[in-house]
């Protein structure tokens, strides 16, 4: 479902990926932990061309596309937006549309980009609203809702768009720690549903309960992966074991 | 207030009250000690397009000459003084008189009872008529009653201005100087210009595309003006004008200016008439009769303010994505435009566009031209309104509208512009008002709006007060709903969402 190989990227020739490669079968929720300034939010941005790699192939769903330069032709630029359509992002500042109603921030893509009438994508919004527990705030404008709850608008925006994977980038990052719960727990339903999911959390509770598989970005390269309970419970590296015991003891990442 | 304080405050206003009493006292003393205490006559006039009156020399630009230069000389040497121009807009000369930036008016200024009636004037020094100047290959047209249904030019303030208002069926146009009207004679926009003799000999005889038309009419003197209290200064220059009339000096000067005709013999015994009492200031009546005028000429200021705005609002959308999103060259050409059209002075485009446009082959009439003068003016600041208005709504917005798939234009159309509306309003409301009170300018290009037709009915009734305050109101009139009409805008779609 997702194939990265040889990924890498620079910023001011600050090497921030140095060649990534990594591999996920559909339905399997990947979870990338690490310090910050590891790289791990640069590659989840790479992944739905958010940012341009210099270098290295990204394939999802059996659309690539190369590293290297911005896309110059037509036929490059569609390329590009059939990638991002099969991959729906959720941000850490939540990022809804001020200007439209929950309804309308839902819809908006769907009518736009794929052509779905206003009472098609109307019904999807609802379906999506009812999943994420927000069915009664269809009228209300994001600058009325907890952060909790715009994040949850923000996930129904992303699968409104029918992906066939979903990025979250530190989705609870941003929220006080008695709303990442209803976050988190609209993350653990689509990964029961069998969602291809890759996610960069600190929440290390939800790696272990979630997580198919854990990577462990250090100094642009993927230092350690594997199934959570071997990258939690007996790290091969020191710094991975030094990153997860400042982690337990602080209860959530740096 | 304590008793130090208020002695402090009395002393700071006394000291504020002795430049205005020292003012006060030199307005009232006669002008011609003055003149000779300084040795320096000031004399008032206007040197654009003032040929042959006085006009910067072709051959040596930074020196004036012109029949009315040598007068002055002349003039001067008879009071034992030397003479200095002031220059001032012509229409507005007497005013200017009234507020004492120079002694006396000398530059065409007509022998009329309404002049008579604002300031003192002397003997009169050249005896004028009214020309009528047409293409040389037009027919007809070579009296007043034939110019009906077809426009004519004159100059802004001037008897022929007068005369042609009188004529009914007549569409005049004022412009502020003598080279314009001619110019849009020549460019067809107008069939005919109606003016004073010397001009026409100086400007319309050599020119092989025009002719006169017709016998001059009209006739009437020039004369000099000054305070109506300057009476030794009033009897000094009717003495001086009489010996120069006499001794030759005046027929030498307009000989060599080509203006000397057989009319000018009348000057030497000139008997002056009883001058005119003072009459009374308008009454309410004529003053409201000033009202439907004025109304009529906001009627033109509004349509120009906001068919000027649509433009402006619409180029600067244009603008301003190019100049975002364009290709490079054409990205450079955006902001190049921006920072000339803002660069320079709307004057200078409204002259380019109305006077320089026809050189090219491209002839819009006044309105057109103001319109687009303005909107194109006005583009440029509602370019960077819109600029800053894009640039302030955070990037996040635009990376969530592409992770869902939606295209730079789509990102645009439906995530970046409507809410950098919301931004945008408050500046460009406030644009909107100052359009209003930019089109004032455009009266340059002949467009008789609010501000000119204020000109017009506060010169001709020496009613600067009354006319203006009318004529403010107006403005504020129309300026007000609007502002109140972008709070209630900006109120309403604050309301919505944040």
């Amino acid at each position: 479902m997702i194939i990265v190989e040889k990924l890498s990227k620079s910023f001011n020739s600050v090497p921030v990926l140095q060649g990534i490669d990594h591999a996920q079968r559909q339905g399997q929720a990947v979870v990338i932990i690490g310090p910050s300034g590891c790289g791990k939010s640069t590659f989840l941005r790479c992944l739905n061309q958010l940012e341009l790699a210099d270098a290295g192939r990204i394939t999802i769903d059996s659309v690539t596309i190369e590293g290297g330069h911005p896309p110059r032709t037509a036929a490059e630029r569609d390329r590009q937006r059939q990638l991002r359509l099969r991959a729906g992002m959720v941000f850490q500042s939540f990022n809804l549309f001020p200007h439209l109603t929950v309804l309308d921030n839902i819809t908006v893509a769907p009518r736009v980009v794929q052509d779905v009438t206003a009472e098609e994508a109307e019904q999807r919004a609802r379906l999506l609203l009812r999943k994420v527990g927000l069915e009664h705030k269809t009228g209300a404008y994001p600058a009325q809702l907890s952060g909790g709850q715009q994040q949850r608008v923000a996930i129904a925006r992303a699968l409104a768009m029918q992906p066939k994977v979903m990025l979250f980038d530190e989705p609870t990052s941003a929220l006080d720690p008695e709303l990442r719960e209803e976050v988190l727990r609209v993350m653990r339903g689509l990964a029961e549903e069998g969602m291809t999911m890759l996610v960069v959390t600190h929440e290390m509770q939800f790696a272990r309960e979630m997580a198919d598989q854990v990577l462990f970005f250090d100094g642009g390269l993927i230092a350690e992966s594997g199934p959570p309970e071997q990258v939690f419970g007996s790290p091969l590296q020191e710094r991975t074991r030094e990153f997860v015991r400042r982690c337990n003891s602080n209860g959530r990442g740096s | 207030m304590n008793s130090s304080c208020r002695r402090a405050v009395r002393r700071i206003l006394l000291i504020g009250l002795v430049p205005l009493l020292w003012c006060q006292a030199l307005q009232a003393a006669d002008h011609l000690e003055e003149i000779r205490h300084r040795g320096l006559l000031r004399w008032g006039a206007d040197a654009e397009g003032g040929a042959p009156y006085v006009y910067p020399d072709p051959k040596h630009p930074e020196r004036l000459i012109g029949f009315e230069y040598e007068l002055a000389e002349e003039l001067a040497a008879k009071l034992g003084v030397k003479a200095v121009m002031v220059q001032n807009q012509w229409d507005q000369l007497i005013p200017a008189l009234d507020r004492g930036n120079f002694d006396i008016i000398l530059n065409g200024l007509e022998l009329t009872v309404e002049n008579q009636q604002r300031i003192a004037m002397t003997r009169p020094y050249y005896a004028y008529a009214q020309q009528l100047v047409t293409r040389s290959d037009t027919q007809g047209l070579t009296n007043l009653t034939t110019l009906n249904g077809h426009s004519v030019g004159v100059l802004s303030g001037s008897v022929a201005e007068r005369l042609l208002k009188e004529q009914p069926g007549t569409d005049w146009k004022s412009y502020p100087g003598n080279v314009e009207s001619f110019q849009d004679l020549k460019n067809r926009r107008i069939d005919a210009v109606a003016l004073d003799l010397p001009i026409a000999l100086h400007y319309a005889r050599p020119d092989s595309a025009l002719k006169f038309s017709g016998p001059p009419f009209a006739p009437g003197f020039y004369a000099i003006g000054v305070l109506k209290q300057d009476t030794n200064l009033l009897s000094a220059l009717n003495l001086a004008i009489r010996q120069l009339a006499a001794d030759g000096t005046l027929e030498r000067i307009y000989r060599k200016y080509g203006i000397w005709d057989e009319r000018q013999q009348t000057l030497k015994d000139f008997q002056a008439p009883a001058t005119m009492a003072t009459g009374a200031g308008p009454g309410l009546r004529q003053r409201l009769g000033y009202l439907p005028l004025l109304l009529k000429a906001a009627v033109t200021t509004t349509e120009l303010s906001v068919l000027a705005m649509a433009v402006a609002v619409v180029a600067g959308l244009v603008v301003v994505l190019v100049r975002l999103y364009g290709a490079g060259p054409l990205r450079w050409l955006a902001r190049g435009y921006v920072e000339v059209v803002r660069g320079t002075p709307l004057l200078i485009q409204l002259f380019l566009i109305y006077y320089g446009l026809p050189e090219l082959g491209i002839r819009l009439n006044a309105f057109c031209a103001a319109i687009l003068g303005l909107g194109l003016n006005y583009a440029a600041s509602e370019a960077e309104n819109y600029r800053a208005g894009i640039q302030s709504i955070p990037h996040g917005q635009t990376e969530a509208a592409l992770a869902l798939g939606m295209t730079r234009w789509q990102t645009l159309q439906q995530v970046v512009l409507p809410q950098a509306a919301r931004v945008v309003i408050p500046p460009v409301t406030n644009d909107f008002i100052a359009m209003f009170k930019d089109t004032s300018i455009v009266s340059v290009i002949t467009m008789v709006e609010l501000t000119k037709e204020y000109g017009f009915l506060a010169a001709s009734n020496s009613d600067y007060i009354v006319v203006g305050l009318m004529t403010a109101s107006i403005y504020f009139g129309l300026s007000y709903p609007a502002s109140l009409c972008a709070n209630w805008l900006e109120n309403r779609l604050r309301h919505d969402h944040r």
